[in-house]
């Protein structure tokens, strides 16, 4: 273990010097290549470890230890964290070429264009690197418009797969669920323009088929997460079109039941405008709201998915109409009102 | 730019170059592919100046350098960002899966939407093949692209007007091609692409024909190019092929690997479309439209598909008939219509270069028969190794054949040693080139090898002379050849009479190699002249589908 930390430390300081220090006009193709490959190694701790919290916390304290060190000598260092360790390469290569002391010579083999002819990237070699990134880049650019392919799109798929095995990283650790918590808060902020994203991601993540008993315990949590974030089901109710909310429900009982549940939220937000003559979300209302027509679209939709939720959702609306006085004439009860146009 | 000079200078004969560049850096459909992004890159590092002397240049430079780390690091994709970071997928592995995701549901797409496989006679009349092609046309040399690309060029597509698009089908042309290329793939590019089919015909015609041996695996390695199947497949793809034959053929001359090449071809061509469909003089026409019918069965039935006692009247059939065919094209010399008569024999002779194992046939029963009159069997490999009568030198030709037929008669009866010296002086003497007289020495060799190998001198004598001719005469790559093709008709059979004869030829083939190693091996002669005619083809030569009337048989009486 001892080696480990050591290695780790010596990559971090080397990452350290790509970024700030004039030693890289010095490097040839073959330092190059060994730099590389020690971001390489701490991709590898990372791979090999995250699921272990006590060497975590080991790796941990190394990393504190060595950013301190090198907060003194570097003026603008930037702190590496054990999150940062799966993206090394990464973190190279930024570092290198935003480094103004690093020769045109190793952009040039880094971009493949050594001795003014183009090579082929070869995969975990240096030379090339770039190239090969912004050729896959591109390739996502140029194959995105027509990605209306499948129910939800490549990336919201990548990322729901990258968010599940995170989840399930975090989750088979045995750790407290307020860190699994706390990771799905932060990699699905719900801030402006972010909301419809992170809708569609979870998306993706639920309407992957579960393989294994780990994803689906992963899932499991999604959901239960789901269910007591009330605004993420509300914005999924409002962005996403109601094909796919169909067949998140179908997927999912516990989606089904935290979606009738925003639903029936929603619907007792309402207040009948006279003016109008239709339901109106209240202004005091949470956004975002649904128009009434929208809401009876989503409950009918909900219940031609789950017919087994029919009956007993349609008593249960029964029974919130009786209690507003069971009347029949519009306007009175927003739950006679549905049920009338579910029943249509 | 190299030319102008300094970066300074550059920028005040093009101001916009900068912009220019800048903004193509940031557009996907150049910086996808690898010759555009290659030369976007040399452009943009052409700009840097490794010693700034002024302010411009300092600043180009900072830009060059922030132009490219953000090329190479930036997202700009926010959310996704966060994502990458808090689930630690670096971004070159996160855009990767990305792009296999979306290539994945593509090929789904085709799959899903479009026939199945099973009814390969129905074109597919959905869209989606064309849209799809047109999509992926800037993705050609994106290895990641490759199953796509390979689904598209497999469907089917029984006439050149497929579902493909145009576009798709130009950029198949020219793009460096980086599929991870599967059999059925390979075929669908040559069907679409005729430079492709092109390349792999002469790229198989350099490899038999640039190593410095006759390669004697030479059957396996064109079987393994996929060729002579696809051409079983596609009648139009062997008639290509044959164009690039015939074109080589009457630029080589004398070339006996070319000739080796293009009857190993035409076998496994055969053995290929025997698989497929049984074997009838209608389906064969189609395939050689512009060989004489009748010959065309007698001449593509292999000997071993018959009794050995047959071959003799078979091979005097077949010499007959194409002593009648050469004969009317004399007749016809000095008539306008003489082209169409040079045309039958150049067609003839193509068929019979095709089909050697007769002529292979023919020198056997020349050694291993008793009777005395073979003049018919001396004419056919006259007229193999020199079809036209130019100058009407046939009979000349025929004379030496004879006179060489005559020294090899009594070499290979004389079983006394030492050799008789005053009959291999003149068989070196034949076998060397003259320029004055036309002359056969690669009838000559060819005699020479068959006796060597069939006559009933023991074999250690034989090889002694064979050793001591060919040496002299410097022949020793085309009587690898000769040896090679033998070998490889004689494999066809499985006759244990054989195996003396298999043995005789092995010596034979290590005497030649034994031999190569102390000399080197490929005449100048050879190679310049494959080279020439190789530049000649890719620079003139791009046969249309519809096969071109040879415009004279070019191939003169005397080597060049």
């Amino acid at each position: 273990m001892e080696a480990v930390l050591k290695n780790v430390a010596s990559a971090v300081e080397l990452l350290a010097v790509a970024a700030h220090s004039d030693a890289v006009s010095q490097w040839d193709e073959q330092t190059l290549s060994r730099a590389f490959q020690w971001a390489g190694y701490c991709e590898h701790v990372y791979t090999r470890f995250h699921t272990n919290s006590a060497i975590r916390r080991v790796v941990e304290k190394q990393l504190q230890h060595t950013n301190a060190t090198l907060r003194d000598a570097f003026a603008d260092y930037n702190e590496v964290s054990f999150m940062d360790l799966p993206r090394c390469e990464h973190l190279l290569l930024r570092a290198l070429l935003n480094n103004p002391q690093l020769p045109i010579s190793t952009i040039r083999i880094l971009f493949g264009l050594k001795n003014g002819t183009s090579r082929r990237y070869h995969y975990q070699e240096v030379t090339g690197l770039c190239s090969h990134l912004i050729q896959c880049k591109s390739a996502c650019e140029v194959l995105c418009p027509f990605s209306g392919l499948s129910t939800v799109s490549a990336e919201a798929e990548v990322q729901g797969e990258m968010l599940m095995k995170r989840l399930g990283a975090l989750l088979s650790q045995g750790s407290d669920p307020s860190q699994a918590e706390h990771f799905l808060h932060s990699s699905l902020p719900l801030c402006e323009g972010a909301a419809r994203h992170s809708c569609l991601v979870i998306t993706a993540a639920l309407l992957t088929a579960s393989d294994s008993a780990g994803q689906t315990s992963s899932q499991s949590f999604l959901l239960d997460w789901l269910q007591k974030e009330h605004g993420v089901l509300q914005h999924m109710g409002s962005t996403l079109p109601s094909a796919v909310l169909k067949d998140l429900a179908g997927a999912h009982r516990k989606f089904r039941d935290a979606y009738f549940g925003t639903l029936k939220k929603w619907a007792s937000e309402m207040e009948y405008s006279l003016s109008d003559g239709e339901w109106v979300p209240a202004c005091t209302a949470a956004a975002p709201a649904l128009s009434f027509p929208k809401m009876v679209e989503h409950f009918s939709d909900l219940f031609d998915a789950c017919p087994s939720l029919r009956r007993n959702a349609e008593d249960e609306l029964l029974h919130l109409k009786i209690l507003d006085g069971d009347f029949d004439a519009r306007g009175l009860s927003v739950w006679g009102d549905i049920l009338s146009e579910v029943k249509k | 730019m190299v030319s102008i000079g300094s970066t300074a200078e550059t920028m005040k004969e093009l101001p916009c170059l900068g912009q220019i560049l800048g903004r193509l850096c940031w557009n996907p459909y150049v910086t996808v592919g690898d010759t555009n992004r290659g030369l976007l890159l040399q452009c943009l590092l052409g700009l840097y100046s490794e010693n700034p002397s002024n302010a411009l240049e300092r600043k180009a430079n900072q830009w060059i350098r922030k132009v490219l780390c953000r090329l190479a690091t930036e997202d700009d994709d926010p959310a996704a960002q966060i994502l990458m970071k808090s689930t630690g997928v670096p971004p070159k592995e996160y855009h990767l899966r990305v792009l296999k995701k979306m290539v994945k549901q593509h090929q789904e797409n085709i799959e899903k939407t479009c026939c199945s496989k099973k009814s390969i006679d129905q074109r597919c009349s959905c869209d989606v093949i064309l849209t799809t092609s047109e999509v992926f046309v800037p993705l050609l040399d994106c290895p990641e692209a490759s199953p796509v690309i390979c689904s598209l060029l497999q469907r089917p597509g029984t006439s050149f007007t497929d579902a493909l698009s145009e576009d798709f089908l130009d950029a198949l042309n020219s793009t460096d091609l980086r599929l991870a290329v599967d059999e059925t793939a390979l075929v669908s590019v040559w069907y679409h692409s005729l430079p492709r089919l092109e390349e792999a015909v002469l790229d198989l015609l350099e490899f038999a024909t640039s190593t410095g041996s006759a390669p004697q695996n030479l059957e396996q390695h064109i079987s393994k190019t996929q060729l002579p199947k696809a051409c079983a497949h596609h009648c139009s793809m062997f008639l290509v092929v044959n164009d690039i034959f015939r074109s080589i053929l009457k630029q080589a001359e004398g070339n006996l690997a070319v000739h080796s090449v293009i009857q190993t071809f035409t076998r496994c061509f055969l053995k290929e479309l025997e698989e497929l469909q049984p074997r009838t003089a209608a389906s064969l026409k189609a395939f050689f439209p512009q060989s004489p019918t009748s010959l065309l069965v007698p001449l593509l039935t292999l000997p071993s598909e018959m009794p050995q006692e047959a071959w003799k009247n078979h091979l005097e059939w077949l010499t007959a008939s194409l002593q009648r065919l050469a004969e009317q094209e004399e007749e016809e010399e000095g008539d306008s219509q003489s082209s169409r008569g040079h045309h039958n024999v150049f067609e003839t002779w193509f068929l019979l270069v095709q089909c050697s194992h007769w002529v292979q046939v023919a020198g056997e029963l020349l050694v291993t028969s008793e009777a005395e009159p073979c003049s018919n069997l001396l004419w056919l490999m006259t007229f193999y190794y020199h079809p036209t009568n130019r100058w009407h030198c046939r009979a000349a030709l025929l004379e030496e054949a004879k006179e060489a037929w005559r020294h090899l008669r009594t070499l290979s009866s004389a079983s006394v040693r030492p050799l008789p010296t005053d009959h291999l002086q003149p068989l070196i003497t034949l076998l060397s080139l003259k320029p004055q007289r036309p002359s056969a020495p690669l009838l000559t060799l060819s005699l020479m090898v068959y006796c060597a190998i069939f006559c009933q001198l023991p074999h250690s004598q034989s090889v002694e002379i064979f050793q001591t001719v060919v040496h002299a005469a410097g022949l020793l790559h085309e009587a690898a050849c000769v040896l090679n093709s033998l070998q490889h008709r004689l494999n066809e059979g499985s006759c244990s009479s054989r195996d003396t004869v298999h043995v005789r030829i092995k010596k034979l083939q290590s005497t030649v190699t034994h031999m190569q190693a102390g000399v080197n091996p490929h005449t100048p002669h050879n190679r310049d002249q494959w080279e020439l005619c190789c530049r000649g083809y890719r620079r003139d030569q791009r046969p249309a589908l519809s096969l071109p009337q040879p415009s004279s048989f070019i191939i003169c009486c005397e080597h060049t």
